[in-house]
């Protein structure tokens, strides 16, 4: 991948993501269907958002490192105002704030789980979606329930 | 807090205010900014040639063709970034160039239109590492709101309560608004009204939301010497303190609430997060009204919180029974605030305070104000006397 700075998808309206340099290792483990985050080798705890050093004890020493996947709905809020043409077909919807059992916590949509049934504390597992502009988003979906 | 901030009691004043609200269709931001200049030094009894400072946030027009446009010079000239936050913060360094010596008198400008070319806010969402209210754009998380709702989200998961708690705020500042004859909001809202307004984003409604407008404002900074001999009673900048700002204190939040990366916990203000009371040489039971950034009605919530007005998870307590409105124990907003006077980026706000400790509010103005506070969710405050 290459960095990219496109805002929106022409053909569909969509919102892309910037891809900024020191980020493409993220996005392309998102196309391999993988989550990434940069885990510290001084005090070991990994962080978002991506940044240049560990924000726990200012280590420069780091590592991308692959995440469980696995983690609790954090925060929600429902989107009924349209901001964009785009999304007159998509409200009302669901933007997350998803806490990895890794610890940092990322904004994302949760898939395949209807409005009323969002719950603060309810187990997610990551999931991907395909996006124009061949950008993969980290998505969110409920964890199977256990048995 | 060091001994020289505690010598910045009372050696500043604000001497003049200019504001204008409103739609200004065949406006540009920059004519109104030059036309709130021209009131505000008229209000002071001041000429363009007594200001040797300038101040404003970044609107597309920029500081220096404000200066070509009104043909000053000036030797203390500086600009921000064009949000709320950032409000506080440029009186305060206007008090500070006047204390020191930098200027005589600081002009603090700004000129806007609620849709205009060249604004910052058209990309800034897409900033490395989420928006400036923690907005994701691919993920359809869009707009100022979007950091005021996951706040007010977490609050309630915490404290209990609900989208209903908010509706004090929203009918008590347009009480307020229906008394001041600029204001932009001014129809009657009940309860019901309230709750009939559509989602914006869920927990926040239509009325939640402050709107947007055009306008111009200016407020004038001078030594507090030299403001008794202006045409307007002085209004003393007593104490202050700045935006308090970390990963603990995302933006359009309260510490505590567990709103992007911030730990989960109950806040309490230390007596290090009110030094601009001590400054002052006031406590809370001396405000007399308090005055707090309102784009979104939980950030009120938040403010009472974070200023030790009452304890965490008790704000939505403190706001009913008109408590906050004019005439209660703590009037809040008493001009009506963004969510009803109108959206001058917290300008109108900082102005309203000078007028009620001038006396000259009229049916809104709070009985013998003598101490008003303006104090925001990020710890940002300037306490004036009068
Ligand atoms: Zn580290």
């Amino acid at each position: 991948m290459k960095p990219a700075y496109k805002m929106l998808d022409e053909q569909t309206g969509r919102y892309l993501p910037f891809v900024y340099p020191e980020e493409l290792p993220f996005w392309e483990a998102a196309r391999r269907h993988e989550l990434v985050l940069q885990r510290c080798d001084g005090c070991g705890r990994a962080w978002y958002p991506i940044g240049p050093a560990c924000p726990h004890c200012f280590s420069t020493k780091w590592d991308w490192s692959r995440m469980s996947g696995r983690g609790t709905l954090h925060n929600y809020v429902v989107y009924h105002k349209a901001w964009t043409p785009y999304f007159e077909s998509r409200v009302p919807y669901a933007v997350v704030q998803v806490e990895l059992e890794e610890g940092p916590r990322l904004t994302t949509n949760l898939l395949g789980c209807a409005l009323a049934d969002i719950r603060i504390g309810m187990p997610v597992v990551v999931d991907y979606e395909e996006i124009p502009g061949d950008i993969t988003l980290v998505q969110f979906r409920p964890a199977k329930e256990q048995s | 807090m060091t001994d020289t901030a505690q010598a910045m009691r009372d050696r500043t004043a604000v001497s003049g205010v200019g504001l204008l609200l409103g739609k200004y269709p065949e406006r540009t931001s920059l004519s109104l900014a030059v036309e709130a200049y021209d009131i505000a030094l008229a209000d002071a009894g001041l000429e363009r040639k007594d200001v040797d400072g300038i101040i404003q946030l970044s609107y597309g027009y920029d500081y220096d063709r404000f200066l070509e446009a009104v043909g000053a010079d000036v030797r203390y000239a500086y600009q921000g970034w064009s949000h709320g936050r950032f409000v506080a913060p440029m009186l305060q360094h206007a008090a500070m160039a006047v204390a020191t010596g930098m200027a005589k008198a600081v002009a603090i400008v700004h000129g806007r239109r609620s849709k205009a070319y060249g604004q910052t806010a058209d990309h800034e969402m897409w900033r490395q590492g989420l928006g400036p209210h923690g907005e994701s754009p691919a993920y359809g998380a869009l707009g100022p709101a979007f950091g005021a709702a996951i706040a007010a989200q977490r609050y309630f998961h915490l404290y209990g309560g609900s989208n209903e708690d908010l509706a004090p705020i929203a009918m008590a500042f347009r009480k307020h608004a229906q008394l001041n004859p600029i204001a932009v909001r001014k129809d009657p809202m009940t309860r019901e009204d309230y709750l009939k307004s559509r989602w914006i984003i869920e927990p926040l409604r239509l009325f939640d939301c402050c709107q947007n407008n055009d306008g111009g404002a200016c407020i004038i900074v001078t030594s507090a010497e030299r403001a008794r001999d202006l045409r307007k009673p002085p209004v003393y900048i007593s104490g202050m303190q700045g935006v308090h700002a970390g990963r603990q204190l995302h933006n359009l939040t309260l510490p505590g609430l567990g709103v992007a990366q911030q730990d989960v916990f109950p806040y309490r203000p230390t007596r290090e997060d009110l030094y601009a009371y001590e400054m002052a040489g006031v406590t809370q039971k001396d405000i007399d009204a308090l005055i707090t950034y309102d784009a979104f009605s939980p950030l009120v919530l938040f403010a009472l919180e974070r200023f030790g007005f009452c304890g965490p998870g008790e704000a939505r307590e403190f706001v009913k029974d008109g408590r906050i409105e004019l005439g209660g124990e703590l009037p809040i907003n008493t001009g009506g605030g963004l969510l009803s006077e109108g959206h001058m980026i917290g300008w109108n706000l900082f102005i309203e305070a000078v007028r009620q400790l001038r006396h000259e509010c009229g049916p809104r103005q709070v009985k013998d104000a003598q101490v008003i506070q303006y104090g925001s969710f990020l710890g940002e405050s300037v306490i004036f006397r009068r």
